[in-house]
């Protein structure tokens, strides 16, 4: 069975988060993606963690998760012979991915004006911090302040203090994610009958257009004049992050179809014909919410946070416990159901990756290849395909462009 | 191939026109997923129960009286409020939770649980191109609407399925919405702050907007190889599986390692200061992000912080993140004078990366957002004309826009069931009033509504 994506080729000039991941997610399902690095390799090579804690280029764990599945090679493309390269590679490619800011791209000769000329089969996406037009376009962003700006952040966190991020890349991945999707949407037109198109995406209006609260709470400004605030974890009665005995569950114990089965299953069901049961969370006494919350307490720290959830469940509350990074990799649920992929990376070695996330009938992923090592596949495609003779290569690296 | 759907004269028009989408969705990743599809020029068809009213969908009514809106508005939890805190009649109609996702969608009333709305549903997916559920996985099996089913009335059908945890397992048929997943996969726990246990850390549904455009690309993906290969597919994508690959090199740091990632907060692996610090106002602050020396020369020169430039700690890279905590409560001292715009545009003409905490408020007044025409005014009726969120990207020649606006219950009745399905007006009346088609809830499910 042919992948899904199977006959699209990707050049990967991504150098950050965002343009890797693209990348990644075009590879898993099937597309041939050649990484292109510069020489020095990858500014994700350069944060960690890394495997053993070893600050090697080949050993970051940034650079293994985002580059398995593709083809490596180094290229200086800033440079005159380089961007010549570059451009023979994008007219042999069917997408292209790139990350730097406004204008430095069509400096060497690679932007969309330029590599599209003479055919109108070629999907380009740029990923910036702003996008490509506006007033601050030239401005600098990364993770940290583009969720500020964009996206959920002032309503992350508490009240009594500092407005609080999402974890690690989030808006990152949400943004190569939503490249990959703008970038098969042009494809798809092409194969049917339709042409190409650049695809000019703006992490800040990724973040601005995210559905975790920020839309509909944009939307409900608008509606309101009303901004939502920082919310903590204990808003409403039984809802929230709760401690059981070894960590914590996050439940939403008060929804009106199972509020009497949750009373019951915390040991009050004296409650059930009690006035203040039936109104609203927002409109119970406090006196009454208090009651509850210390005997759900008296509930949670007889046991552990998995058996509250699975307690919980089963009478139809809506929940989870809150997980390390260790209950994630030893749950039985997650193991059982393969979500693990295993790879042997002939520097950092053999280690369990996050990756799979569709399970597709018709045509399942193949198995993982590792990430490149710097330059792994420079010889297979300047010379077999690209076809450079062996002595042009040679002098490329003396001059330091591969 | 099937024959192209884009002809020579209109090469740019939106990608997804002529996709039919049926669309069974409920509460928050679902509904996203479908708005993208639709923004791209999808016909998307959303089937809901008129004889019961779904929570956190079209939304509970209880809590939209306008005395609880007015308490919701107050303190911050404004994602389900109506139009001038007024729930209206149909406050089904009005909220933005659903208003902010449906723009561009038809909606019709059909029951997928009773005979009559299933037969209803079949018919749809017999001239769709795609289906798309997030239920939970019992409630489609038991509706009788899995893949093997539907694929009977249409053979290439996609259907992309979302379930929380997956369609096996022991988690199958948890319930749980985007927040409740992302304790399940470490996110709540990795986004907490450092010094706090996670009781301090609210809800985000993070898990959702990633799925959203995740299921948004497995459909057009999967669109490619039907033209291809003339096969339609199940995709099968829980909410949890989905987002893993966010938090990839954190797993990485405990499959490699064995270390179990704490609570980062704002908290970087190696930049300092790397935080949002106090600005002029109530609740105003700024993000800042420093990883060299010369950046970190740059924020000391602008803010006048001789006493920070010159303090040992705070000489190198490696120093700063040791000594973060001391450095975060001195920076802010010299932010706190600053209005948190004038601070980001000095910062930025300096090369420093920083940004201001955002409202909505400050959203809907953003210069970027509006040079970009980012927002959309759409007129909805009974509700009014105002500003909804835009597009996620632009494509240079491919002009794009919000069409139409959010769809009233059972707003395209008529045109799918008379129109598209091709039902007389006699059996479509008989639906009318067996109760299971209409514009409206029965007095007596608004009775017994949550």
């Amino acid at each position: 069975m042919p992948g899904l994506l199977e006959g699209i080729r990707v050049l990967d000039l991504g150098d950050w988060v965002a343009g890797s991941y693209c990348g990644r997610l075009l590879a898993d399902y099937g597309a041939d993606v050649i990484k292109v690095e510069q020489p020095g390799g990858s500014t994700t090579r350069r944060e960690g963690p890394y495997a053993g804690d070893d600050p090697n280029i080949d050993k970051s764990a940034l650079f293994l998760h985002l580059n398995a599945n593709k083809r490596g090679i180094t290229l200086d493309f800033m440079t005159e012979s380089g961007a010549a390269i570059a451009r023979d590679l994008a007219s042999r490619c069917d997408i292209v991915i790139e990350d730097y800011a406004p204008g430095v791209l069509a400096e060497h000769g690679l932007d969309w004006a330029r590599l599209s000329e003479g055919r109108d089969d070629l999907v380009m996406v740029s990923i910036t911090p702003f996008g490509q037009t506006g007033p601050w376009r030239h401005y600098r962003g990364s993770e940290i302040t583009l969720q500020a700006m964009g996206g959920p952040m002032h309503s992350n966190g508490s009240q009594e203090r500092e407005p609080a991020k999402s974890g690690g890349y989030v808006a990152h991945y949400h943004a190569g994610i939503s490249a990959a999707f703008g970038a098969m949407l042009a494809r798809y037109r092409i194969e049917s009958g339709g042409a190409g198109d650049h695809i000019d995406l703006a992490i800040y209006e990724t973040q601005a257009g995210f559905r975790d609260r920020r839309t509909p709470s944009t939307l409900a400004a608008a509606y309101t004049g009303f901004a939502s605030k920082r919310q903590g974890s204990s808003q409403s009665v039984a809802r929230g992050v709760r401690i059981a005995s070894d960590g914590y569950v996050n439940l939403l114990g008060h929804s009106p179809r199972y509020w009497p089965a949750f009373l019951t299953l915390i040991g009050r069901d004296d409650l059930n014909d009690h006035p203040q049961s039936q109104l609203p969370p927002p409109q119970m006494s406090q006196d009454f919410v208090d009651e509850i919350e210390a005997s759900y307490q008296v509930y949670l720290i007889e046991r552990t946070k998995r058996q509250a959830v699975i307690e919980t469940q089963a009478i139809g509350v809506l929940g989870g416990a809150i997980y390390t990074t260790e209950d994630l990799l030893t749950d039985p649920h997650y193991r059982g159901r393969g979500v693990w992929d295993e790879i042997d990376h002939p520097v950092a070695g053999k280690a369990e990756y996050a990756g799979r996330q569709l399970i597709l009938s018709e045509s399942p992923r193949e198995p993982v290849s590792p990430a490149p090592l710097l330059g792994a596949s420079n010889e297979a495609i300047y010379e077999n395909d690209l076809g450079l003779p062996h002595s042009e290569v040679e002098r490329l690296q003396d001059e330091g462009v591969i | 191939m099937t024959t192209p759907r884009i002809s020579p004269e209109s090469q740019h028009r939106l990608p997804l026109e002529g996709i039919r989408i049926a669309a069974v969705t409920v509460v928050w990743a679902g509904p996203h997923v479908t708005q993208l599809l639709a923004e791209w020029g999808a016909e998307v068809i959303r089937v809901e129960p008129m004889n019961r009213v779904q929570p956190y969908s079209r939304l509970s009514l209880q809590r939209q009286s306008l005395e609880v809106q007015q308490i919701q508005a107050q303190a911050g939890v404004t994602y389900s409020l109506t139009p001038d805190l007024d729930p209206g009649p149909d406050p089904w109609n009005r909220g933005a939770a659903f208003n902010a996702h449906a723009r561009n969608k038809k909606a019709i009333t059909a029951d997928i649980t009773s005979p009559e709305g299933r037969e209803t549903f079949l018919k749809l997916i017999e001239v769709s191109d795609v289906m798309i559920e997030n239920n939970v996985p019992i409630t489609i099996e038991k509706a009788g609407i899995t893949y093997e089913e539907i694929r009977k009335r249409n053979p290439q059908i996609i259907m992309l399925r979302m379930p929380a945890f997956g369609l096996s397992g022991p988690y199958k048929n948890f319930r749980g919405f985007g927040t409740h997943v992302e304790g399940m996969i470490g996110h709540h726990l990795l986004r907490s702050y450092e010094d706090l246990s996670p009781e301090h850390t609210g809800d985000a549904f993070t898990a959702d907007a990633i799925a959203g455009v995740l299921g948004a690309f497995a459909v057009t993906s999967a669109l490619r190889y039907r033209d291809r290969t003339g096969k339609g597919q199940q995709i099968e994508m829980p909410l949890a599986e989905a987002f893993l690959p966010i938090l990839g090199e954190w797993i990485l740091d405990y499959t490699l390692n064995g270390r179990i990632s704490a609570s980062q907060g704002n908290r970087h692996r190696s930049r300092s200061p790397h935080g949002a610090y106090p600005c002029a106002g109530d609740d105003q602050w700024i993000a800042i992000d420093v990883g060299t020396n010369k950046e970190f020369t740059a924020l000391t020169g602008l803010l006048e912080a001789a006493a920070l430039a010159s303090d040992d700690r705070f000489s190198s890279n490696e120093s700063r993140h040791e000594h973060r905590h001391e450095l975060d409560t001195a920076l802010g001292e010299y932010t706190r004078s600053w209005d948190k715009f004038e601070l980001f545009h000095a910062l930025q003409a300096a090369r420093v990366i920083a940004g201001p905490v955002m409202s909505e408020l400050d959203a809907l007044a953003s210069p970027q957002l509006e040079a970009r025409e980012w927002f959309n005014e759409l007129t909805q009726q009974g509700v009014g004309t105002h500003k909804h969120p835009g597009i996620l990207f632009k494509m240079d020649d491919t002009p794009n826009r919000l069409r139409t606006p959010p769809p009233l219950l059972g707003e395209h009745n008529e045109e799918i069931y008379l129109d598209l399905l091709g039902y007389t007006r006699e059996t479509y009346e008989a639906l009318i009033a067996k109760g299971l088609v209409g514009t409206t809830y029965p007095p007596e499910v608004l009775e017994s509504a949550p």
